[in-house]
């Protein structure tokens, strides 16, 4: 129901995606490796941010896993922050998810973005229950030392094409970050 | 002529008025379909309790795999201990071995029973975040059409308010 161009260009915007809302500061270097599923039961201390985008005919599932360890406090929690690092990542996710959402909104009218969903890391396990018609899962590093991963699921009900990302999300970013600071 | 224009004017004035009538059954079907958005927040909230029910299940299944792990802790000991007494336990050691399978199994369910709560667990968080996104999808989509229907409106120099 995708091509493999679709997927891949889903894939690009995702990196995309990551590469600017999971990071701190822009100078932070990140680097993006596809990886393999775990095994069940190896996932203890792990959390589970789940985001969907919602089109009519397809949805994107983002799943981004976590290790809640100092080294991953101490890059998103700012000292005496009273937000726990559960609250900050899922900020993070959600500008992470709404910048693929935007990405994908260039082509599609009517999108959708869910508000991010905290899940039991055990979950993981069973994305085949969603019925995907593809999983990319990816290793994320965060300046040699922060390791997350995150999911890219994609669910189609029809088939659908998805072109490369244009310039376009990025003008709709800009404008989305002023309307923020004001 | 006079009597031409009549009826052209008069013509005019009727498709007019029937386009303001269906104008106002636009707006209010688009009306009847914003009260879907009640039917979202009831759904967000059943599925936000099934969620809290599927997680009180899993530590609950996690209870149950913590006491089946213990009772083959104590059966193991208790069968030590028959074995210390020599044959006057024999039968005590049938039994433990007996609590010990019976825990096994507990602890087997228990693991079974695990797995497909969380399978349930990202079922339902996954639906319901369609829901979520299906709804502002369908409310943006609302609102364009009576962004439309306003502008129709006022295009036949009728009210905006619907």
């Amino acid at each position: 129901m995708i091509s493999a161009q679709s997927m891949l260009n889903v894939e690009v915007a995702f990196h995309k995606a990551i590469r600017a809302n999971l990071v701190r500061e822009e100078s932070d270097f990140c680097t993006i490796a596809p990886i393999e599923p775990d095994a069940p039961g190896t996932l203890q201390g792990h959390k589970l941010l789940l985001i969907t985008i919602s089109s009519f005919v397809f949805r994107v599932i983002v799943i981004f896993r976590i290790i809640d360890n100092p080294v991953t406090r101490a890059y998103y929690l700012t000292v005496n922050s009273p937000q726990t690092l559960d609250e900050v990542f899922a900020e993070v996710a959600n500008m992470c998810g709404g910048r693929l959402n935007r990405e994908l909104s260039v082509q599609f009218a009517h999108l959708a973005m869910s508000t991010p969903y905290a899940l039991n890391s055990e979950c993981m396990a069973f994305l085949d229950g969603l019925r995907p018609e593809y999983v990319a899962r990816y290793g994320v590093t965060i300046n040699d030392s922060v390791q997350l991963q995150a999911t890219l699921c994609m669910c189609c009900s029809r088939p659908i094409e998805i072109a490369a990302s244009t310039a376009a999300a990025d003008e709709v970013d800009a404008g989305a970050g002023e309307l923020e600071l004001f | 002529m006079n009597a031409d224009t009549d009826v052209d004017n008069a013509s005019s004035a009727s498709k007019r008025a029937a386009l303001v009538r269906k104008t106002e059954s636009v707006t209010q079907a688009v009306a009847d379909i914003k009260t879907l958005a009640v039917a979202f927040e009831r759904w967000h909230e059943d599925l936000i309790l099934m969620t809290a029910q599927s997680r009180g299940l899993n530590e609950m299944g996690e209870d149950l795999s913590r006491i089946a792990r213990q009772m083959i802790m104590v059966s193991i000991n208790a069968a030590i201990e028959a074995a210390r007494a020599g044959d006057i336990a024999r039968g005590f050691v049938v039994v433990a071995a007996e609590v010990k399978t019976q825990a096994q199994n507990v602890q087997t369910l228990s693991g079974d029973i695990g797995k497909t709560l969380h399978q349930g667990e990202l079922l339902t968080a996954a639906t319901f975040q369609d829901i979520q996104a299906g709804g502002k999808m369908l409310m943006a989509a609302i609102s364009g059409l009576e962004l439309m229907v306003r502008q129709l409106r006022s295009e036949l120099g009728e009210g905006t308010d619907p």
